[in-house]
């Protein structure tokens, strides 16, 4: 058992392993996608994954949600290779797993209601009823009331990013990967957003992988933080590492600096 | 571009699209899984559209094409007598294959066009991967629905071509010719066969089920935003190339 604190609360909470990278690596035609990397993550545990442009970052996604299943070494989630999963599996686990994508991917001819509802409808075995109130009641949860029947090209940004979480949690998956989401929005809208996401998906056993290029906004969040650069793990360390590390990766980093390691342009 | 590569360009298009019609029938493996309700509203607004939404256009035309062909044959065949084969001409031509192939171009134009434009944005906003990522079978959320729709609407609208086509042409025909109600409709009745039916039917389900599956694949096919009308002039004409191709072979073998 893990204890964790958190925002003054405290939970135990089971270490099951969740999803665990052995030594993994991916190639494309002349560079190394990801190279090498592992990281493990518990029940309740959550991981910023951050580092430049074409670190690896949106491969991890990809693997984890078995869109690539080719690649050198293991990734497991909760006890299932995913690259051996069959056509039936692959759908499986992906319901299992909560994905807030880059571009968030509303169904644009869908209202935000029908949007939410959708795993539900195409996964569940509720009746449309029970579908319909607990939809009404994650819709009210991140006040989308107001505009519960309007379809993505009528929402503010901030609308469109909840209503794209609440899809991504309705059928309450055990892990929630959030990909670069934040990203587009304002400060204030993201803080409001990560406030929501502590006090809904963090108080049970949730485990969350954020995928970002700005890993500060996750300081107050997150255990765990891995920097890439080029594919491979330069950095590795929990949270008070990251705060005081001198690893001159995560401060060229976070200095946003030309002087350092790396050599961008 | 060389005579070669353009026939290997057709023969890797022809590989593509075998590639994707396998997919398509792999993907019904995970049918058990699928609940019909998600599907439900996508089959029932397809078939508004394609269906419902262009009946007074099928109605229109099947009035003017049904007056045209009564127009010619009493201009040009011998006036006396003509109620013996009016029924038969109009059988010939409208049910048999008039009617099915005006439909079919119809339904191409109005519903292959919006089904290819449709998936060629979805696909570019992400919409597609999201539906993936959700767990969801997309060949089978998006073909499946479309090729119901299309399959009922098809059926329907080609019978109401038919009956149009017919009322309007006696109607017509009664401003020049003199033709008894009865006898118009006996010697359609009699023209009529329950093989001309089942020859429908098999055009429906075959038109019904080939255009959502081309016009899918070209929307599937899209690459940037810069290629969605590419890919959608694609997706029409080749479904029309492939429709008047179909058209010929199912007469051929049924009626010669």
């Amino acid at each position: 058992m893990v204890l964790i604190i958190f925002e003054g609360r405290f939970s135990t909470l089971d270490s099951a392993e969740i999803i665990k990278f052995e030594n993994v690596s991916y190639k494309l035609e002349n560079s190394n996608a990801l190279n090498d990397f592992s990281f493990t993550l518990n029940k309740g545990e959550n991981l910023v994954i951050f580092g430049p442009e074409n670190s690896g970052l949106e491969i991890i996604c990809a693997i984890t949600a078995g869109l690539i299943k080719v690649y050198q070494g293991s990734v497991n989630f909760k006890g299932r290779e995913i690259k051996t999963l069959d056509y039936l599996d692959s759908y499986s686990v992906r319901k299992e797993i909560g994905y807030l994508q880059k571009d968030y991917g509303l169904i644009s001819n869908m209202t935000v209601f029908e949007n939410i509802a959708l795993p539900l409808r195409y996964h569940s075995h509720l009746s449309g009823f029970e579908i319909d109130n607990l939809v009404n009641n994650l819709i009210e949860q991140m006040n989308l009331w107001h505009c519960k029947d309007l379809r993505p090209v009528n929402l503010r940004k901030s609308e469109v990013l909840r209503t794209a979480y609440l899809r991504a949690v309705s059928f309450d998956p055990e892990l929630i990967l959030v990909e670069h989401s934040l990203e587009g929005q304002c400060q204030i809208n993201a803080q409001t957003f990560l406030r929501s996401l502590k006090k809904e998906s963090f108080s049970g056993s949730k485990s969350v992988i954020f995928i970002t290029y700005y890993p500060r906004l996750f300081t107050d969040l997150s255990d765990n933080f891995i920097m890439l650069f080029e594919g491979n793990t330069v950095f590795s360390g929990n949270r008070s590492d990251f705060i005081s590390t001198d690893n001159e990766y995560v401060r060229q980093y976070l200095e946003s600096s030309l002087e350092g390691p790396m050599k961008i342009l | 571009m060389s005579l070669t590569g353009k026939i290997l360009k057709l023969r890797n298009g022809i590989v593509n699209f075998y590639k994707y019609t396998e997919s398509i029938i792999i993907s019904f493996r995970s049918i058990k899984h699928l609940r019909f309700r998600s599907i439900l509203t996508i089959a029932v607004n397809q078939t508004k559209f394609t269906g419902v939404d262009a009946l007074p256009l099928i109605a229109s035309i099947a009035l003017i094409i049904g007056a045209t062909v009564i127009i010619q044959a009493t201009k040009n065949f011998p006036k006396f007598g003509i109620e013996g084969f009016i029924g038969n001409l109009l059988v010939l031509i409208i049910a048999r294959e008039l009617g099915p192939l005006i439909t079919a171009i119809i339904v191409i134009s109005r519903s292959g066009s919006a089904i290819a434009a449709e998936i060629a944005t979805q696909k570019q906003r992400k919409e597609i991967l999201s539906l993936e990522l959700i767990g969801i079978d997309t060949k089978l959320y998006i073909v499946l629905p479309r090729i119901i729709a299309s399959t009922l609407s098809i059926f329907s609208l080609i019978i109401i071509f038919d009956i149009v086509a017919f009322i309007g042409g006696y109607m017509i025909a009664t401003t020049i010719v003199y033709m008894p109600i009865s006898s118009f409709f006996r010697t359609l009745q009699e023209a009529f066969s329950f093989e001309d039916l089942i020859i429908t039917l098999v055009k429906s389900v075959i038109y019904g089920i080939l255009i959502p599956l081309i016009s899918c694949y070209y929307g599937f096919m899209t690459k940037s935003f810069f290629e969605i009308p590419i890919q959608v002039s694609r997706a029409v004409m080749r479904t029309l190339f492939i429709i008047f191709i179909i058209n010929a072979l199912i007469s051929v073998l049924f009626y010669f």
